[in-house]
Parts: C-alpha cells; structure tokens; sequence
C-alpha cells in the first residue's frame, strides 16, 4: 500500500459504498414515502400537526426533552414496549409512516424517562387519561401528581399573574405551599401551553395497512421452553 | 525543523483543546449531578439536562475531540511524510474560526437553538463555519504529505488520511439531510446513526489508531507484529464499519433490512479487532515492563485495551437479545465514553505527552502531575464505564419487568449515577492535572511560541527560511 492514488481511491470508495448503500438506498426507497388517504375517514394519515403542537414541539427540541425521553414503540416482543405483560406505551409497534410529516424526527436513544412516542392514548399512573390540566400541574412540578417522579421541575415554562376579572381557566390548581399569594393565580406561558398542546398530540392509534401484519413472536407450545434452545 | 514548523499552530490546536477539556467536564460533573438529583438548578432554563448534557458532549467533541485530533494528525503527518509546515498563517485562521464555531454552537445550545439531534445539536448558524474551518486546518496535513520526501506510506497515514476525508463528508451529508433540507421520516435516523457512528469509528478511532501505530513500535523499539495484516484490518473496518452503525436502530420504525445489514456489519467488527489486538498486544508481549517508566506508552496501551473492549461491545450490543436489554439504557452511554475517553482521548493524551515536548523543545514542567493525570484517567475510565455499564444492565433488567413501576427503575439506578459524578470528579482532577502542566510546560519554553501578529501571518516562517 505504499501507492497515494490508490489509497485516496479505496478510501473514497469505501465510504462512496456505505453512502450509496445506506443513505442514498434509502432515501430512494423510502424518501418519497406517502401518507395513507383513508376515504372512510376523509383524512390522510398521519394527520398535520396542529399549529399549537407544531410550535410546543420547537419547545420539546430547545428545551432537549429527547435526552431523557424516545419516541418510538419498538415491536412486541423486542423490550418491554408492548403486548402482554408490558408497559403498554403503545397500541402497536412505531412504524415509519409514523414519522412521515416530522421535520424533525426525535426517536431519543436514552429512556431516562417513558417513552412518549403514544402518550395521549394511554392512561395515567392514576387509570385516567392524560389531560392538559394533568400535565400543566406534571411539568410545574411532578410531584403534585405522581409523588415518585423524578423528573425536574419545568416552573419556568409558568407564570405567576395577578388575578382581573374572573380568574383564567388555565389556572393551576396547587396545593398550600405552592399556592400563590390572594388575588394570584399561576398560569401557563405560551411555551407551556405549546409544549402541552404537543405532548397531547402525541398519539399513534391509526392503523396503516403495515401495521396489521407485523410480526409477532409465535406463542411457546406447552412443555417447550420460548427460546427454543436447549 | 518539522517540528519548529509545526510549533505556532500546534501551540493554538493543544491550548484550545486542553481549555475545552476543562469546560467539558465542568459541564459533564453539572449534568451527571443533574441526572442523579434533577432538583439542583432546576429553576434556571439554560442549565436544564436537556441543555446541559448535549452542551458537554459538543464541548468534548468538537472542543476537545477534534482540536486534539487535528494537533496530532497534523503532528504524525508531518513527522511520517518527513515534511515541515510551509507556512501556518491559514491554519492559525481555522483554529479560530473553529473555535468560534464551537463556541457559537455551544451557546446556541444552552439558549434553546438546539437542533435535538444527537451530536449535531449545534444550531445551524455555527455547523456551516466548523465545515470552513475543517478546510483551512485539515487540508495542512494534505500538504504536508503531498510535501513530504518519505515515499514509504505507513500505516497510520492511511488512517490519517482516511478520517480527513471522510469528516467532512459524513458531516456535510449529515447536516443537509438533516438540518437545512430535512429528509422524509425515519431515512433521518438512517442518517444520523450513519453519521455518529461514522464519526466514532471512522473518524476518532482512525486518528487514535494512527497514534498506536506510530507510537507503539516507536516506544518499543520494534516493529508492529504481524504488520503484514495490518492492511486487512483496515480495509474490513473501512469497509465494513461504515455499515455497522445502523445496528443501533435494531428494532426502530425503519426498514428491516437496514437494522439486519447494520448487524451483521457490526458482527465484522470481530475480524479487525483480531487483526489489531495481534498487531498491538504481539507488538506489547514480553515488554510490558516498559510500560512502567514511559507517561506516552501507558495512556497508549490503555487505550488499546479500551479499544478492543469497544470493538467487543459493538459486536455484543448489536445481537439482537443483548440489543432488546440494553437499548436506550446507560450501557450506550458507557460505550461512549469507553470509546471517547478510555481510548480516544487516553491515546491522544499519550500521543500529547510525546508532541508537546518536542514542539515546544522543553521538557514537560511536572512529572508527578502527568502521573497523577494518568492514574486518575485510568481510574475514573474505569469507574464511569464500569458503573454507567452495571447501572444499564439493572436499568434494562429493571425495564423488561413490566411489573417493576418505572420511578422504581430509576431509583434503582441512583447509586450507580452517583458512581458515575465520582468518576466524573476524579476525571476532573487529572485533566486539572493536566491542563495545569501544560501552560506550566508552555510557560517555560524557550522560545515564545508566539512571537508576533506579523509572524503568525508570515507565509514562510522560520522553518523553510
């Protein structure tokens, strides 16, 4: 290998054949991919984020939720996502229609915290639904709502204002120490909203064509062991 | 004479290098702290983990990586091409603009600029001046090999050559697709893992492995064992670990193919770390007594050892069981900074120990704080790898049992977090160490390294006059 041209060639190429094969391959295959028109439901799938959820996830990306958090429900079988005795953070596996109107795809590489790629179709700590008034008091402080969290507070994404008129319907309802002062009421700031507006609009549910045959791990025959090995 | 031609730019490339080191770790010690009691700083916004955590691993990136990573490659071109830097004015000129760059980035970052993509959370006002400055720094090392009177090409200069070339593609790739004109869907985590994984292998480790190469049998007096092979490993880790890194996407919402090929790319890997554990452990074998008066070959032969284990947990950590277990658990967190820091930087700390003497034609200042800075990186490597590994494998454990309640998971995973800000602290103090000695060393040297604005834009300074 004492020859410079040829070393500068293989080294091109090298590179020139993984690029070619990963990136340009798929980007041909699977760049122009398109969502799924569903007549019954007049609608394309994935929908169009809302504009509030457009700019709450702008908020989700300055303020680096991904460094705790995925987004994506890895299929039955493979961890501990779905299916039996699971933590049931979806209804089936992520697929990549699902991230097909995303400028910006998060899929996370730590579960420092839950997955959240489906979190408004799940239901709380508490068996109920995720809503906005749930997650203003989470992200204030976790605490409030599920004691054992260990997530920081997000007081910052809050505002304390004086109350005029009638007090604001997005007011936080707290508890002795964290109530403010008489004639306060503490509210959400349009950050907050937003990023609520975005969680809120995390949900998976649809069914595409691919989802519906997906692989599934075949139940173990009585008396053999699952792996199959011995 | 090579190296006089080589002290005025060197001299910015380690500095930069050595401050970025320190931030980085002020900035990984407030991060671990925040992983393991979220409460502290938790009412400032730029300080938040999400901030703060992508803010160090720039910092230790493209801060410390690549300022040290182009003082060594430029340094082992330079002395394996046999030829001197004709003039440094331009590069002096890309160290700024990459050091502006990062800066820029950093700040972007902790302001709420982040793009969110994993190693390119710099916004995309700073990526743009980092691909300049790469140029007008990486494009020395290729005149000075073109310069060079050496007509032999060793081993290191392949992968010197290799990881200039391919960073700039990787990144210019990387950036396109995924920040300015963003692909469909998930063909951008295809790019991404291309990217990191590029980065790592293709890039840190070619530059770390060039430094084994050189200094190995330099320190030791004899050739490299079985250097007739190590062409192969080359090529096969060329060829076959710019596949590999989309192993980490085994199991995500992209085309089932792409996860197998990443796989069985990454199941590969087991051929050169063969080839390269033959080529530096028969080079080693029956002269580890050496290692015990010799600063450069300790941090070197540990980072060989890094090395391997690396490659090892690249393999393991792709196979599909292990992958369901330790996926998005601490265990990737530790194979990082296994990566990054046991070899990498140790290679490059050792690799600096040698360079900035020579440069600087003076002896370090401090012998016992180069010791203190080898003894504590070892130790903390040890620490923080071990810890963040054992803390994974609980987390992942913990995690597969769906009857275990997810704030008990993380609970369980508190005391090996408090480990890790240990190791963390103990990192901090031989980088000190280090830091310290090297303005010291700088201080000392005879010459000023830098005489003057005129000298630094002379275009033929004192080495070709």
């Amino acid at each position: 290998m004492n020859r410079a041209p040829l070393l500068f060639l293989g080294v091109f190429s090298a590179l020139a054949f993984s690029f070619v094969g990963l990136v340009l391959t798929n980007q041909l295959t699977y760049g122009s991919f398109t969502t799924h028109v569903d007549e019954d439901e007049g609608n394309a799938f994935p929908l169009q984020l809302p504009g509030a959820a457009a700019q709450g996830k702008l908020v989700y990306q300055d303020l680096g939720c991904v460094s705790c958090h995925t987004q994506q429900v890895r299929r039955e079988g493979f961890g501990p996502d779905i299916g039996e005795h699971s933590r049931g953070w979806g209804e089936r596996q992520s697929v990549a229609r699902d991230y097909l109107r995303e400028e910006r795809v998060l899929l996370g590489s730590q579960r420092v915290g839950p997955d959240l790629r489906n979190l408004a179709a799940r239901k709380n700590a508490a068996g109920a639904d995720f809503t906005a008034d749930w997650l203003y008091r989470y992200i204030f402080d976790p605490k409030l709502v599920a004691a054992e969290s260990s997530m920081p507070r997000y007081a910052f994404l809050f505002k304390t204002q004086k109350i005029v008129g009638q007090p604001s319907p997005k007011a936080l309802a707290l508890p002795e120490p964290y109530a403010p002062e008489a004639g306060h009421e503490i509210v959400p700031t349009a950050r907050g909203e937003a990023l609520v507006a975005y969680l809120l609009s995390l949900k998976d549910t649809y069914a595409y064509p691919e989802t519906k045959n997906v692989y599934t791990p075949p139940e173990p025959k009585a008396g053999e062991k699952k792996e199959g090995h011995e | 004479m090579i190296d006089a031609s080589l002290r005025t730019p060197l001299t910015a490339l380690i500095a930069s290098s050595v401050v970025w080191l320190l931030i980085a770790s002020v900035l990984g010690i407030i991060s671990a702290w925040k992983l393991h009691t979220p409460a502290f700083l938790e009412a400032c916004e730029y300080v938040t983990y999400g901030r703060i955590q992508p803010a160090q691993t720039n910092a230790f990136l493209y801060g410390w990586g690549f300022n040290a990573a182009f003082a060594v490659s430029l340094w082992l071109m330079a002395r394996l091409s046999r030829g001197a830097l004709p003039g440094g004015g331009m590069l002096l000129l890309g160290v700024l603009f990459w050091n502006a760059g990062v800066t820029l980035g950093i700040g972007g970052i902790i302001l709420g600029f982040s793009t969110s993509i994993e190693w390119l959370e710099m916004p995309g006002f700073a990526s743009p001046l980092l691909l300049v400055a790469y140029a007008l720094i990486a494009s020395w090392s290729l005149v000075v090999f073109r310069a060079g009177r050496s007509h032999q090409i060793y081993a290191s200069q392949w992968y010197l050559i290799a990881a200039l070339f391919w960073f700039p593609w990787i990144y210019s790739i990387a950036q396109v697709m995924l920040v300015f004109s963003p692909v469909r869907g998930t063909v951008q985590s295809v790019v991404h893992a291309w990217f990191t994984s590029n980065l790592v292998l293709l890039y840190f480790a070619s530059i770390a492995l060039a430094a084994v190469y050189y200094f190995l049998p330099k320190l030791l007096l004899k050739t490299v064992s079985n250097y007739y092979l190590a062409s192969l490993s080359f090529w096969w880790l060329v060829i076959f670990g710019s596949w590999a890194g989309v192993s980490r996407l085994i199991g995500g919402p992209v085309p089932a193919w792409v996860q197998t090929v990443g796989a069985a790319a990454s199941f590969m890997l087991i051929v050169p770390l063969v080839i390269l554990s033959m080529n530096f452990f028969g080079t080693l074998s029956g002269r580890w007594s050496s290692l015990k008066d010799n600063g450069t070959l300790r941090f070197t032969v540990f980072g060989v050892v890094a090395f391997s284990l690396v490659l090892l947990a690249w393999v393991l950590t792709s196979l599909h069981g292990i992958a369901a277990l330790t996926q998005f658990t601490y265990v990737t967190a530790a194979q990082a900074q296994l990566g990054l820091y046991g070899f990498f930087s140790m290679v490059v700390f050792g690799a600096l120990y040698y360079i900035v003497p020579r440069v600087l034609s003076t002896e370090w200042a401090s012998v016992p704080l180069a010791s203190l800075h080898f003894w504590a990186s070892a130790l903390g490597v040890v620490l923080l790898v071990g810890s963040l590994t054992a803390g994974g494998i609980t987390q992942g454990n913990l995690l597969a049992d769906a009857s275990v309640a997810f704030t008990a998971v993380t609970k369980a995973t508190l005391p090996y977090l408090f480990t890790a800000v240990v190791a963390l602290v103990i990192l901090a103090i031989g980088q000190l160490a280090f830091a310290l000695n090297f303005f010291w060393t700088l201080s000392r040297a005879s010459a000023p390294a830098v005489r003057s604005v005129k000298d630094l834009l002379a275009v033929q300074p004192e080495a070709t006059r």
